[in-house]
């Protein structure tokens, strides 16, 4: 790849039609080499099409693609395929040629009309079938793979062309997670050692996050942000392109941003003027009832949280959610405050969850000011995990919940029978429309 | 595509003959040995010795010993005849320099060589000419249903070459025009096919039924023509069901030529054919030019086929079968399928010959029948397969 250094591919306001719809609208973009540009946008935003164009496949209606100041629409198709790579989305089955056969596909342009493969050849598709790992398969038939290896292979044949660009779309849609991880770090390393310019078209935005140097965000065919993930990635981008809630967060390791959907908001019951939704109260600690309370909420309960400490993980869930929530200062005893407003929370739900968190000193009582509730409000306790400890309170936040449990709390196995334990206690009080109510309403 | 492939695909052991030429060298000994032993049969059965006499005597333009049979320097005859029967070496002992004549030598030759061999090497490089066509387009249409019968170009170049007939245009160059014309009347469905084909995204069903379509369409004008002028000396069914008696060594040199130029000319796509199976747009992603490989094919299988449609008249389901057995013999490279597909389409029309001449003997069939009774079976059967595919095939 010498000479590959300082050039790159370049889109200069390239727009593509299809009949009168237009797919990609003046979207100007570079990638140099050595770069991992990520195109994301939602399905249908244009990045095949574009991807399609950067490749010379399909026409561009206005402005201009080019590497190194060559238009590639007017290359040569041999000369374009030794420059540019493009691995599609989908593509023929083809038949069930040996792996390497297929793999030196690839290699098409490089080998003279009329000529047999040769050494050189033979040493490009070797070194692209170890990039992803499939050089032991060299004799299989394409047909024996499995959908994963197929996909692996199929970048094979791109890597094989040694082309300095590669256009890559949806490189790992078929793969799973751990294979997903495995094929974009070998991308970002040859990007890197090969000195190739990548651009991959992804849909997940955390997989561009993690892996780009840059991304480009396309919508209806339009390029609405580029830069590096940290400046590119926010929530009102998601909002705005892929219509969906999302909160920004970063990774503690390694400081990129990623992203968290929340369920569209049609998923919830409406509340109607008059009634709100049953309210369940969760009383939580140490993560334990993160689960719960996502759980709940995304099932259209109205949920109140406590008493929980300052920067327990439960306590940015419960933030996230909006929820309700009692708080303590972190590693606190529970004070009277705290406690007031936990039982201020407790008085009115219409059931009361207790997960499964770990029992101290400071939080045990969050146990002890349930008892005088029991009668008064159903309580279910999710059991702890077995075989892990959970109560350092010397015996006593066992004991807590065994005297709950012979005043009448029910013990629920695990997270997911909280949901079955809320419809059949709240039975009474659910309507025809099935949306909880609370007591004050029936 | 469809049709078994072998499970394994990798290299074979070193010290055996790739599988591949195997298959070549199988099918081009049993082409051989039907060209040598095809015209003992007809209205008049000869000895098969003394076939293989005169045709060695013929071929090898006399050095083979003189006299075609009778001779008594025959030594291989007598080894072959002995090995088989213990009556041929009695007769052999009884003197077979005495047993047959010169005037039934003179006889014999007249029937096997003159008569017989022309229209046996016209099946042999028509079946060659229409096997490698069937194989070339199935690669290029990445469709395992197509033959140049079935998308109408053997129709249309008989409506083509039926024009010569019917207007009696140039009655002295009949055979150097005939393929001309054949060739300018396969265009028309071959131009059809390939803007049907290269519209994107058509199914092999919409492909399938153009050329059902300009069949019935080509076949109507075809009777048109033929009813056009009932008194001249046309055979009908020569036309519709192919014919191969009215054959010359004229027909078989032209013949020969366009399958050796033609047959060179696809032959030397079979690196592109084999990526064309991945579809064209990685086809020309990868250099292939995909819309220039498929137009020069759709060319050369017109006039592959439109010259020997000029002489043979429509034969159908060769160009469909052949690439289906040659696929299975040798996997699904189109550098090995090619030349093997050429010498399996000889075999398969050769042998129809045969049965066609043999069957209700001393009529004489015409050859579409044999041929139509193994390939339509064959083509239901890859028709029913296909739908019972959930996955794969490509469309």
């Amino acid at each position: 790849m010498s000479g590959a250094a300082s050039s790159g591919l370049r889109a200069d306001r390239a727009t593509v039609r299809y009949g009168a719809r237009v797919a990609v609208r003046s979207v100007s973009l570079e990638v140099t080499a050595g770069e991992l540009l990520a195109l994301a946008g939602p399905n249908g935003s244009g990045k095949s099409t574009l991807l399609r164009a950067m490749v010379g496949l399909v026409p561009l209606a206005d402005g201009t693609i080019s590497y190194d100041g060559r238009t590639v629409e007017v290359q040569p198709l041999r000369e374009r395929a030794r420059t540019i790579g493009w691995m599609p989305q989908e593509e023929e089955a083809g038949e069930n040629v040996s792996l390497e056969q297929y793999v030196e596909y690839g290699r098409y342009a490089h080998i003279p009309p009329f000529s047999a493969a040769g050494a050189q050849d033979r040493r490009a598709v070797a070194s692209a079938l170890a990039a992803v790992d499939l050089s032991r398969f060299s004799d299989r038939g394409m047909r024996e793979l499995s959908g994963g290896e197929r996909q692996r292979a199929r970048l094979a044949r791109v890597l094989a062309q040694e082309s300095p660009v590669l256009l890559l779309d949806e490189a790992t849609s078929h793969l799973d997670m751990g294979h997903q991880l495995d094929i974009l770090a070998r991308v970002r390393s040859i990007a890197r050692q090969e000195g190739r310019a990548v651009v991959l078209a992804l849909h997940d935005i955390n997989l561009a996050a993690r892996f780009a140097d840059r991304v480009a965000v396309l919508s209806r065919g339009h390029l609405v942000a580029t830069g590096p993930p940290s400046e590119v990635l926010s929530s009102e981008l998601f909002a705005e392109v892929w219509g969906v809630v999302a909160q920004l967060r970063r990774d503690p390791t390694s400081g990129l941003p990623y992203l968290v959907p929340e369920l569209p908001r049609a998923a919830r019951p409406s509340r109607r003027p008059g009634r709100s939704a049953a309210r369940v109260h969760v009383v939580g600690g140490g993560g334990s009832a993160s689960a719960i309370l996502r759980r709940l909420s995304d099932d259209g309960f109205e949920v109140s949280a406590g008493v929980l400490h300052l920067f327990d993980s439960d306590t940015v869930v419960a933030d996230e959610l909006h929820v309700p929530t009692a708080l303590e200062a972190p590693f606190a005893p529970l004070g009277a405050d705290s406690r007031r407003r936990n039982g201020e929370l407790l008085d009115t739900a219409d059931a009361i969850v207790v997960a499964p968190f770990p029992v101290g000193p400071s939080n045990l009582a969050n146990l002890h000011d349930l008892l005088p509730r029991v009668r008064r409000t159903p309580i279910a306790l999710v059991a702890p995990p077995s075989g892990i400890p959970w109560d350092y309170a010397d015996g006593a936040g066992t004991a807590a919940r065994e005297a709950l449990l012979l005043a009448g709390a029910e013990s629920l196995p695990g997270v997911e029978a909280v949901e079955g334990w809320l419809r059949g206690c709240l039975l009474a009080t659910v309507p025809d429309d099935g949306v909880p109510t609370t007591r004050a309403n029936r | 595509m469809i049709g078994p492939t072998p499970r394994s695909v990798g290299t074979p052991p070193a010290h055996r003959l790739p599988r591949w030429v195997l298959a070549f060298l199988g099918f081009a000994a049993a082409l051989a040995a039907l060209v040598f032993l095809s015209p003992v049969f007809g209205s008049v059965r000869i000895p098969w010795h003394v076939v293989v006499a005169i045709v060695l005597h013929q071929v090898t333009g006399g050095a083979f010993p003189t006299a075609p049979c009778g001779s008594p320097s025959f030594l291989s005859l007598y080894f072959f005849e002995s090995a088989v029967t213990r009556e041929g070496t009695a007769r052999l002992l009884s003197g077979l320099s005495t047993s047959y004549g010169a005037r039934q030598c003179a006889i014999w030759t007249t029937i096997a060589w003159d008569a017989r061999m022309p229209p046996l090497l016209l099946a042999v490089f028509a079946g060659a000419a229409l096997g490698i066509s069937g194989g070339a387009l199935q690669g290029t249409f990445r469709n395992p249903l197509v033959d140049p019968y079935l998308l109408g170009l053997s129709t249309g170049a008989a409506v083509g070459a039926a024009v010569l007939f019917t207007f009696n245009l140039a009655p002295a160059q009949q055979a150097a025009a005939l393929p001309l014309l054949a060739f300018c009347g396969g265009l028309v469905p071959g131009l059809v096919v390939y803007l049907a084909a290269r519209g994107g995204g058509r199914s092999v069903e919409t492909l399938l039924l153009t050329g059902v379509a300009l069949n019935f369409l080509f076949s109507a004008i075809l009777d048109l023509l033929l009813l056009y002028r009932p008194s001249s000396n046309i055979n009908v069914n020569f036309w519709l069901l192919g014919g191969l008696g009215d054959a010359s060594w004229t027909h078989d040199a032209i013949v020969l030529s366009a399958l050796l130029l033609g047959g060179t000319a696809i032959g030397l796509y079979g690196r592109e054919l084999n990526i064309l199976q991945l579809g064209s747009d990685v086809a020309e992603s990868v250099g292939v030019d995909a819309r220039r490989v498929t137009r020069r094919i759709v060319l050369v299988t017109t006039v592959l086929t439109a010259t020997a449609v000029a002489f043979t008249g429509v034969i159908g389901f060769v160009g469909l079968v052949s690439p289906h057995i040659a696929r299975r013999f040798v996997g699904p490279d189109y550098r090995r399928v090619l030349p093997v597909v050429a010498l399996v389409g000889a075999v398969f029309l050769t042998l129809s010959w045969d049965i066609a001449e043999t069957v209700i003997s001393p009529i004489v069939l015409p050859v579409g029948i044999p041929t139509a009774f193994v390939g339509a079976p064959f083509f239901l059967y890859l028709l029913y397969r296909r739908r019972g595919r959930a996955v794969g095939g490509p469309t």
